[in-house]
């Protein structure tokens, strides 16, 4: 039982966990050598790791895709060690709306322009700093979606992800306030009535048990006769 | 319609917040006054009275007003948030 429910707890903890890698924001230090747009429909799989068509748009069943080719510094650690090498990495450039992730982007059109005019090759490079969610995944032909650039100080320049310990601290704390509204209502509520309840059910059968009593010395007189 | 969507659900999730918050933080000054009349019993009043009193001190207070910022500061924060990302 107990293995079960750690099972189920390390199950729970790689969702979450995977999901908030998805869509925290991350940094990576590249050079653009190149956009793309590409006429594309989406599979269902697909659809699930793709934002929305421009804000204001409606969806078809094509749509233009941008993507943002790129020689991006190789990384680990979430990107606060630099490996000196670099891969290749495509982002896609997506408005993500109103809703979900809400990154509130509508200015794909811009970034776009943007990204056009920081293109570099690599005799030349320029190190342009990506903000990004999002997953790479070649077999499914996904991309993180690129949210704003701007260019690198330096070529070692490390971003500090402060945007996500400050959404790790408030994340935790809301999870420790949920934790303490929960405590509070159970020690106050939902114990109370259980006292009240359990002294109840001690009322009943205790009553009970003395009529039981009863009936049984009652009934043992008679089979003693 | 996004945004229309965005401002219901948003203000749906807020006000069950707001509840939540409300009744945990009147609970917990409840709490508090409970155990402050237990250790040191305050004046002449009952525990009742006290209790009553203390609770109608909260419900004028500024602390309560203050939950009031749940509903001011995430709209702060999505406005931030569409003014530097775009």
């Amino acid at each position: 039982m107990r293995n079960i429910r750690r099972f189920f707890r390390v199950i729970l903890f790689l969702i979450v966990a995977s999901w908030l890698h998805y869509v925290m924001p991350q940094q990576d230090t590249v050079r653009m050598t190149g956009i793309a747009d590409r006429n594309e429909t989406l599979s269902n799989i697909q659809r699930i790791f793709f934002a929305q068509v421009d804000s204001g748009t409606t969806e078809g069943t094509f749509r233009d895709l941008r993507l943002i080719n790129t020689q991006k510094q190789r990384t680990f650690l979430f990107g606060l060690i630099h490996r000196g090498r670099e891969e290749t990495m495509v982002y896609r450039n997506e408005d993500t709306g109103w809703i979900y992730p809400p990154y509130f982007k509508f200015d794909s059109s811009n970034l776009e322009a943007e990204a056009e005019d920081m293109l570099s090759t690599s005799e030349s490079p320029r190190w342009i700093i990506v903000t990004h969610y999002g997953w790479r995944n070649e077999w499914l032909s996904i991309y993180p979606n690129a949210v704003s650039i701007r260019p690198a100080p330096s070529d070692d320049f490390h971003p500090f992800p402060w945007v996500n310990l400050i959404l790790f601290i408030v994340l935790i704390g809301g999870l420790l306030f949920l934790r303490a509204v929960w405590m509070q209502f159970y020690a106050r509520t939902v114990d109370r009535l259980a006292d009240k309840f359990g002294d109840q059910m001690d009322h009943v059968s205790a009553n009970f048990l003395e009529r039981k009593g009863r009936v049984f010395s009652w009934l043992g007189k008679w089979l003693k006769k | 319609m996004g945004f229309v969507r965005l401002i219901l659900g948003g203000f749906v999730i807020l006000v069950v917040i707001y509840i939540v918050v409300m009744v945990y933080s009147r609970s917990v000054r409840r709490e508090k006054l409970e155990d402050w009349w237990d250790n040191e019993q305050v004046g002449e009043t009952s525990r009742d009275d006290f209790i009553a009193d203390g609770m109608k001190i909260y419900e004028s207070g500024l602390r309560k007003r203050l939950i009031l910022l749940i509903f001011i500061i995430p709209p702060i924060a999505i406005c931030t948030i569409i003014y530097f990302i775009n």
